[in-house]
């Protein structure tokens, strides 16, 4: 009889790590109610960004690159951390221009824009990094294997868990505790209103997807080193995160959260004791919730529900 | 501004004339693709070059490519010269089945070459089929192939996962000891792999302890390797391909867990080991060439792919590049051979064609089995080489098996080819 305590955990730390690939997500849906396909790519984009950021890309053998390079994996690593997500979010800022001409039409209009980006990025990703496996580099300190209840966990996961909580209350206290958040959700309530009060909701809105496409360049940096980098990496990710925001409550901050470790939980648990369920799990988590529940666990109430 | 016609009873229409026309498509079994002795030969690369095998597939087309140019060089083929098209396949099946009927009816080639992933191989040779027109699986690996699903039109030239099997139980079982949890990817070559594996460590007193079924897409491993723990085998054997495999190859390496226990990996395709660290290569695995193998031509090979390639990221060449080189080369011979690009004649041509090892640069002869169309081959065992000459370096060969010791005795039984009157027959 195979203990499920290690299950349990490994269950959690999967689903903190997909609540930091639904983060970015949750917040463009939330505010732009724009199902952003690019989400996946930009994760990519942020991860092989952080790549070249380490790795110093075609500058490693100049000057700049040497001096670069006499820097310890650690440092490297901290500022990769910064400049991918921060590239990242630029691109996200560029497609959000793109975008413009697409608001007040129907979203299917946005989701194939956002569509035709994801594309176009994954090619530029081949192009410019090749087709090939890639291998992110971590620091010493966070590589390795440590024993929890005599059993081997992977240092990188239980590290990339708690900066994935780290990520969670970092975004949680911005959207709560500061001006900026409560105008975020302001126009996630009522765009209109916040124009009429004076806001620039042209800048919030290339604000929110900047900033939810920086999120989705750190989650790429993160999980990285656990799935492997490719340049259709980016496809792993869409359906999870999609599956999540639906579960959790469209728009709903925590209602992703939760639906994260569930989704996490069913899949590490499913994948202990009917692995062959392990994928599909995540599906019928979702028929079961919006089955139940259409507007997922925390979504706002339908003005059709009254 | 543009006024849509995508309306219910245009695209009913649509749908209707896209009936219309498949059926009446052609049905009649003998074709002549083209007539004009100076017209070229054309030749359908059917490669991934997206989704989860877009690297492998490139690797393949370069060594398809490479062997087009050298015919061409030498003034073609029977007079002619070889041109090649290529369409992405995809990773996908059903892409795979559109891109075969599109190459053979629209683009005219002759024969089609390309494959890694068994359900797209299987998916065009099943189009290829239908109009005699000779497709090469030159990487996928599946026992299926020149099994089940064997076709008179097709050859496969990669080992499979039975010959790798054969090559890796016995040994391990004798120096690692006989239980064994199996890792399996839940799609048809995972499952062909798994079943000739069990198959084997039956025949040589093993017992395997559980079965873990991975699905496709799977990007966490955690779960599968916790259970390992728990269940303490001697050796895992893993039938893990694509991302899959790299997911999982990562996950390893990071828990340390990549020497106990003992790792067969049933193959190791070099796109997708090239370029890592080399804790991230772990275990015993198979391949059918490796470019520091110490024969004739070998060294001139990897020259040759340097000087074409030189911008490439894989510096070397390694057994997918090799499968597709090979398979194009002996295309070629057999149609010089045959004196004709008539289907069937190419077809005998091949048939029980045997190869010299010299020529193959491996280090026993090969040969196409008559009866399954597959190449018997040397299975090399490798495993990651602690003592690299140089970052290419990646593997330490252990031992290679004569195709004869590692041969896949089922299929035989299993492979019903077409008969040469219920193939369609045409000049390419």
């Amino acid at each position: 009889m195979q203990s499920i305590l290690p299950h349990l955990i490994n269950g959690l730390t999967l689903g903190l790590l997909f609540a930091l690939i639904a983060l970015g997500f949750t917040l463009i849906v939330g505010v732009m109610e724009v199902i952003n396909l690019a989400h996946g790519s930009l994760f990519a984009l942020g991860a092989y960004f952080a790549l070249t950021t380490i790795s110093g890309g075609p500058l490693a053998t100049s000057e700049f690159g040497q001096w670069w390079l006499t820097f310890p994996l650690g440092t490297r690593y901290a500022v990769a951390a910064l400049v991918g997500p921060l590239l990242a979010g630029l691109v996200g800022a560029l497609l959000e221009v793109c975008l413009r001409p697409t608001y007040g039409k129907a979203s299917l209009y946005g989701l194939l824009l956002t569509f035709g980006a994801a594309l176009v990025l994954e090619e530029s990703i081949r192009l410019a990094w090749g087709a090939g496996e890639q291998n992110l580099r971590t620091p010493g300190a966070i590589t390795g294997a440590m024993l929890i209840g005599g059993m081997i966990f992977s240092t990188y996961k239980v590290y990339a868990a708690g900066f994935a909580i780290l990520a969670i209350l970092c975004v949680w206290l911005f959207l709560e505790k500061t001006p900026y958040g409560a105008i975020i959700k302001a126009g996630a309530h009522d765009s209109e209103m916040v124009r009429a009060l004076g806001y620039d909701l042209g800048r919030l809105r290339l604000f929110v997807f900047g900033f939810g496409a920086a999120l989705a360049g750190l989650a790429g940096i993160v999980m990285a080193p656990i799935w492997g980098l490719r340049p259709h990496i980016g496809l792993d990710v869409v359906i999870p995160a999609f599956l999540i925001i639906v579960i959790g409550g469209v728009g709903s901050f925590w209602g992703a959260v939760i639906a994260s470790l569930l989704v996490g939980l069913s899949v590490g648990l499913t994948g202990a004791f009917v692995p062959a369920w392990s994928m599909v799990s995540m599906y019928i988590l979702l028929i079961l919730i919006v089955g139940f529940r259409a507007r997922g666990l925390l979504g706002r109430k339908s003005a059709l529900e009254n | 501004m543009l006024n849509s016609k995508i309306n219910r009873r245009n695209l009913l229409a649509s749908a209707a004339a896209g009936g219309v026309a498949t059926f009446m498509g052609p049905w009649t079994h003998n074709r002549v693709l083209a007539q004009g002795a100076a017209k070229p030969i054309m030749i359908g690369t059917t490669t991934d070059a997206s989704g989860q095998y877009a690297n492998s597939g490139a690797d393949e087309r370069r060594g398809i490519l490479m062997a087009i140019e050298e015919a061409n060089a030498r003034g073609g083929l029977l007079g002619r010269k070889l041109v090649s098209t290529h369409i992405d396949t995809e990773t996908t099946p059903a892409t795979g089945s559109r891109v075969a009927e599109r190459m053979i009816q629209q683009e005219k080639c002759g024969f089609l070459l390309g494959g890694v992933h068994s359900g797209v191989a299987n998916a065009i040779s099943q189009v290829a089929q239908k109009y005699g027109v000779i497709y090469f699986n030159t990487n996928s690996s599946s026992p299926t192939e020149a099994g089940q699903n064997c076709h008179r039109v097709k050859f496969v030239w990669d080992g499979n996962g039975t010959n790798f099997a054969k090559a890796a139980i016995k040994n391990s079982i004798n120096a690692f000891g006989g239980t064994f949890v199996l890792l399996t990817n839940d799609y048809v070559w995972g499952h062909d792999t798994a079943r000739t594996t069990k198959k084997q460590i039956a025949e040589f007193g093993g017992k395997v302890l559980e079965e873990i079924l991975i699905p496709q897409g799977t990007r966490d491993f955690t779960a599968a390797l916790i259970k390992i723990q728990q269940l303490k085998p001697s050796i895992v054997a893993a039938a893990i391909g694509g991302d899959d495999q790299k997911a999982l190859r990562q996950q390893v390496a990071q828990l340390g867990m990549g020497n106990k226990p003992v790792w067969l990996n049933n193959q190791q395709d070099w796109p997708d080991v090239y370029g890592l660290p080399a804790d991230n290569l772990f275990g015993v695995f198979g391949t059918t060439w490796y470019h520091e193998l110490t024969l004739p031509g070998v060294k001139e090979f990897v020259e040759k792919y340097k000087k074409m390639y030189p911008n490439e990221a894989i510096k070397v060449p390694g057994n997918v590049f090799y499968n597709g080189y090979m398979a194009a080369r002996e295309l070629f011979a057999a149609i010089e051979r045959a004196g004709t690009t008539n289907n069937i004649a190419v077809i005998k041509a091949l048939e029980g064609h045997v190869m010299k090892a010299r020529d193959r640069m491996q280090h026993f002869d090969a040969m196409i089995d008559a009866r399954t169309h597959q190449v018997q081959q040397t299975i090399y065992l490798a495993t990651a080489n602690p003592r690299p000459k140089d970052k290419d370096d990646l593997f330490a060969l252990l031992a290679q098996a004569e195709p004869k010791d590692v041969v896949d005795l089922d299929a035989p039984a299993a492979c019903k080819l077409e008969s040469y009157e219920a193939t369609p027959t045409f000049d390419a």
